[in-house]
């Protein structure tokens, strides 16, 4: 899932300065999931704005609209009445969604209301921890299946380095909170499973080109021809 | 199943309490007023609504008028309540849309008037209750091999099935389902095998241990034993000297205290020549427990109270207890051919592994059961599994009597195998439904499970439900959700933000079983303080949501207070703490856009009025320093 964080409010107020009344939309995929964009946090930021605008003696009318996914044309459909009636939209959707929102009604600027962080899996209940990069050339083939391009600080094929110290990467605290060694948690794995012979083979270069943007996917199999 | 109500018909009744209400408030007045702007079916201004008369009054008026929902405002004696509900209960209106307004406070025409359109709008906005008939097994699992399982079995097995496990050669590996339907997933012979229970008894029982360090390093051996092996032992002592050690270990129990006397009585009747037990505290407050001493005394057992550490020594003449009697200067002896050493109890095997596999949370000493009064006495924090005995701390005698009593009086509940319960569990509209399992995790009675199907219109085809029978109603599943999927009966959104359109000043959101009683009782201390108070009943501070505290403000309170229980203490086991961390970050808001401090988290018992009123000055003194509040947004 993709996970994103509120970005900080005084942001969003800057943004919103030049405006009198704006959407703030939301997203029922990831981002609900994450607890980030959802009808619950649109109305959260509504709240906060409006009162943070009538302090400044500069009153905002904020509309509230949550839709099924940003990141596909046909829910996004659904706002053109709302943004019809505002000067501009925040969107508390991932980076996808934004932009993809923005797309659709280009005469009406779009704002981020999030930070989008990361591919992440919820832990628990506020926690969510990085597990893939999206680098386009998987190897967790070869690494006992955990992910050494998202889970090693350094994205090493071939570790651990010599930072590795007693299970942690040495890139934790005080930098970060503790980090667990990603290579650590690979030679753990593998020694588990019996493949500890892995660790010696040497994971040639990847092509990195993969995993370098602007991407795109096309599938000729499935694409339509709609003229 | 909860369906919005198309066709409200309400009737209200003013009652003058025979004349009390009308001393200050002319009722007249207040029914014109509510006639000229509210929507209704029928009103009347009554007397005494509690009489007979009257009551036969009002059944032909409800069925003139075809009432489906009734206002009754005048005082709040319990005894009219009473009335009413049973009234509604015999014209077949469901009872939940009954509402009461206290009249006997109102000041003005304008105050009665205003609190009787809040009841008004209220029971508009009220969803329909309906009751559910389920089916539900009557056979009870108890689980565990000792004399409290074999006591509480024999005791259910009265009523209803009763199956019991050792959970050694059959062990519990998982479990599904909800009160009146589990699946117990259980290791019988090496094969797993799924049985059905309406309910689960857990009586694993505690197990001693002997612990040396609490007596400087001891071991034990031929002639000192630990209680239980010299129990277990059951070995002869005629002609012998037994001394007993009592208060080293055990302490906040009864358990050894009722062991070591009912051992002392049986030496002494079997003819052992000396039996002595030292003691730092008399332990008897139990049931019996003080006439077996009063017992053991006549038959010359000698109790010794020591102060401070003893020793244990070797002589040639035998084994000894070296102690410190409090009055005495020198140094006591006490010279025995065997002694005996009370242990701890510790949980027994397997008690950690069945609290992981039946979500049930454990506490002090690693037993079953929190440390918290609204679980006493047997139960859990999930419906339909309770404990009995000593796996919830050593418990003796009389206590287990009443515990099992306490678990009959639960699971007979199910021996018809129907019951019916009012449909008051959270309802999910699937549209808004992630299926993220947030409102799954933050559930603290494990009562809600995700179910799939053509009927869940969203893109999984899946939704979270409550289950009837394991809800309690807190109310923390709809705060949690972050799609605004979830809405408790009675506590709708809706219903509670509609009455935060014009707060007060200061809007209190008190919980129903603490702060919500200590606002009562505080209004008769100091009737003076309510003037700019307004306060929003919810079942548990942990359904105060993070937007009602920022509405109130928006809408232009100057103050918001969470009024919670104690800490450790609340009903919802975690309900008040997730008030709390949801007042830290709408505190963070309002700070981040400059808004000062203007929200206050106070514990209050139900009885502690007095810090309720003290809470509320701290509060207007908070929102006085901090002014005004200056987000509040003109509409
Ligand atoms: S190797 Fe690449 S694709 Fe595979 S998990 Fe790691 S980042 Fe994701
Ligand atoms: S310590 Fe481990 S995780 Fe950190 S950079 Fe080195 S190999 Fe990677
Ligand atoms: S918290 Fe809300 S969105 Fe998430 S699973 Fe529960 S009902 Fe669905
Ligand atoms: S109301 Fe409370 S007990 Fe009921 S499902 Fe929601 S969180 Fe669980």
């Amino acid at each position: 899932m993709i996970v994103a964080e509120g970005k900080p409010v005084e942001k969003i107020l800057e943004m919103l300065a030049p405006y009198k009344k704006v959407l703030i939309a939301g997203c029922r995929g990831c981002v609900t999931v994450c607890l980030t964009g959802g009808e619950k946090e649109v109305g959260i930021l509504a709240s906060q704005i409006r009162m943070a605008r009538s302090k400044d003696g500069n009153p905002i009318e904020i509309l509230e609209q949550t839709e099924e996914r940003q990141c596909d044309a046909e829910y996004n459909a659904k706002f053109l009445e709302n943004v019809g009636k505002v000067d501009a939209i925040v969107s508390l959707a991932c980076g996808i969604g934004i932009q993809y929102l923005g797309e659709k009604y280009p005469l009406t600027p779009i704002y981020p209301g999030v930070n989008t962080l990361m591919l992440g899996a919820n832990i628990d209940v506020g926690r969510w921890e990085e597990r893939c990069f999206a680098c386009g050339d998987c190897v967790l083939d070869k690494t006992g299946g955990i992910c050494p391009i998202a889970r090693c600080s350094k994205s090493l094929l071939n570790g651990p380095c010599g930072g590795s110290q007693f299970g942690k990467c040495e890139v934790s605290a005080p930098v970060k909170e503790d980090i667990p060694c990603g290579w650590q948690l690979i030679y753990d794995r593998l020694s588990a499973l019996g493949q500890l012979d892995k660790m010696s083979e040497i994971i040639p270069a990847k092509n990195w080109l993969r995993a370098k943007g602007p991407r795109t996917y096309v599938r000729e199999d499935l694409t339509l021809d709609r003229s | 199943m909860t369906k919005q109500i198309t066709n409200i018909r309400i009737g209200i009744y003013l009652c003058d309490c025979d004349g009390k209400v009308s001393k200050k408030v002319d009722l007249n007045s207040v029914k014109v007023a509510i006639q000229s702007k509210a929507e209704f079916e029928y009103i009347r201004a009554v007397e005494v609504a509690c009489t007979k008369a009257e009551r036969e009054q009002i059944v032909a008026e409800i069925d003139k008028y075809s009432l489906n929902r009734l206002l009754v405002a005048g005082c709040s004696d319990p005894f009219i309540v009473r009335q009413f509900l049973q009234l509604a209960d015999d014209k077949g209106i469901n009872r939940y849309n009954v509402e009461f307004v206290d009249l006997s406070a109102a000041e003005s025409v304008g105050a009665a008037v205003s609190a009787v359109d809040t009841a008004l709008n209220r029971l508009h906005l009220r969803a329909e209750v309906g009751y559910e008939e389920l089916a539900v097994i009557p056979d009870v699992l108890v689980i565990g091999a000792g004399s409290e399982a074999a006591a509480a079995a024999k005791a259910i097995a009265k009523n209803q099935p009763v199956v019991q496990i050792d959970n050694v050669g059959t062990r519990v590996i998982g479990l599904d389902g909800f009160p009146g339907a589990f699946t117990v997933i259980l290791l019988e012979n090496g094969q797993t095998v799924k049985k059905d229970f309406g309910a689960i008894v857990l009586a694993l029982g505690a197990v001693p241990q002997y612990d040396k360090s609490k007596y400087g390093g001891v071991e034990l051996g031929a002639d000192v034993l630990s209680l239980s092996q010299f129990i277990n032992a059951g070995k002869d002592y005629a002609g012998k000297k037994v001394g007993f050690a009592l208060g080293k270990a055990d302490e906040d129990s009864l358990l050894s205290f009722a062991a070591v006397l009912k051992a002392a009585l049986d030496l002494k009747e079997k003819g052992a020549s000396e039996v002595s037990i030292i003691y730092e505290d008399m332990k008897i407050c139990a049931d019996g427990l003080e006439q077996e001493y009063e017992r053991a005394r006549k038959k010359g057992v000698n109790f010794l109270k020591y102060t401070g550490e003893f020793q244990i020594t070797r002589f040639a003449s035998g084994i000894a207890f070296m102690y410190r009697e409090p009055f005495l200067a020198d140094p006591a002896k006490i010279v025995a051919d065997y002694i005996v050493l009370a242990e701890d109890f510790v949980p027994a095997a397997g008690t950690l592994e069945l609290a992981e596999i039946f979500d049930i949370r454990t506490g002090p000493g690693g037993f079953f059961q929190k440390d918290n009064v609204h679980s006493l006495p047997i139960r859990s924090n999930r419906a339909g599994i309770f404990f009995v005995g000593s796996c919830h701390g050593p418990i003796h005698g009389t206590d287990l009597y009443n515990e099992i009593e306490a678990v009959l009086a639960e699971v007979s509940a199910f021996a018809k195998g129907k019951v019916s319960v009012p449909s008051l569990q959270p309802k999910v509209e699937a549209e808004k439904c992630a299926v993220c399992l947030t409102c799954y995790r933050c559930c603290p009675h494990h009562a809600i499970e995700i179910v799939h199907g053509e009927e869940y219109n969203n893109m999984y085809f899946s939704a979270a439900r409550m289950n009837p029978l394991a809800c309690q109603r807190c109310g923390v599943c709809a705060a949690e959700c972050p799609g605004k999927a979830i809405q408790l009966p009675l506590y709708s959104d809706q219903e509670i933000l509609f009455e935060v359109q014009q707060p007060a000043r200061i809007v209190a959101y008190a919980c129903e079983n603490s702060g919500f009683l200590a606002s009562e009782f505080a209004k008769t201390l100091d009737p003076e303080l309510q003037k700019d108070l307004q306060i929003v009943e919810v079942p548990c501070s942990g359904k105060i949501d993070i937007i009602y505290l920022l509405k109130a403000l928006e809408n232009g309170a100057d103050g918001v207070m969470l009024c919670v229980c104690h800490k450790e203490n609340c009903k919802f086991v975690w309900g008040n703490d997730r008030a709390e961390q949801r007042k830290v970050r709408a505190q963070q808001i309002l700070n981040q856009v400059g808004l000062g401090e203007r929200i206050d988290f106070v514990h209050v018992a139900a009885n502690q009025g007095n810090q309720f009123n003290t809470a509320v000055k701290a509060m207007a003194e908070k929102i006085r320093q901090s002014g005004t509040n200056p987000g509040k947004v003109v509409k």
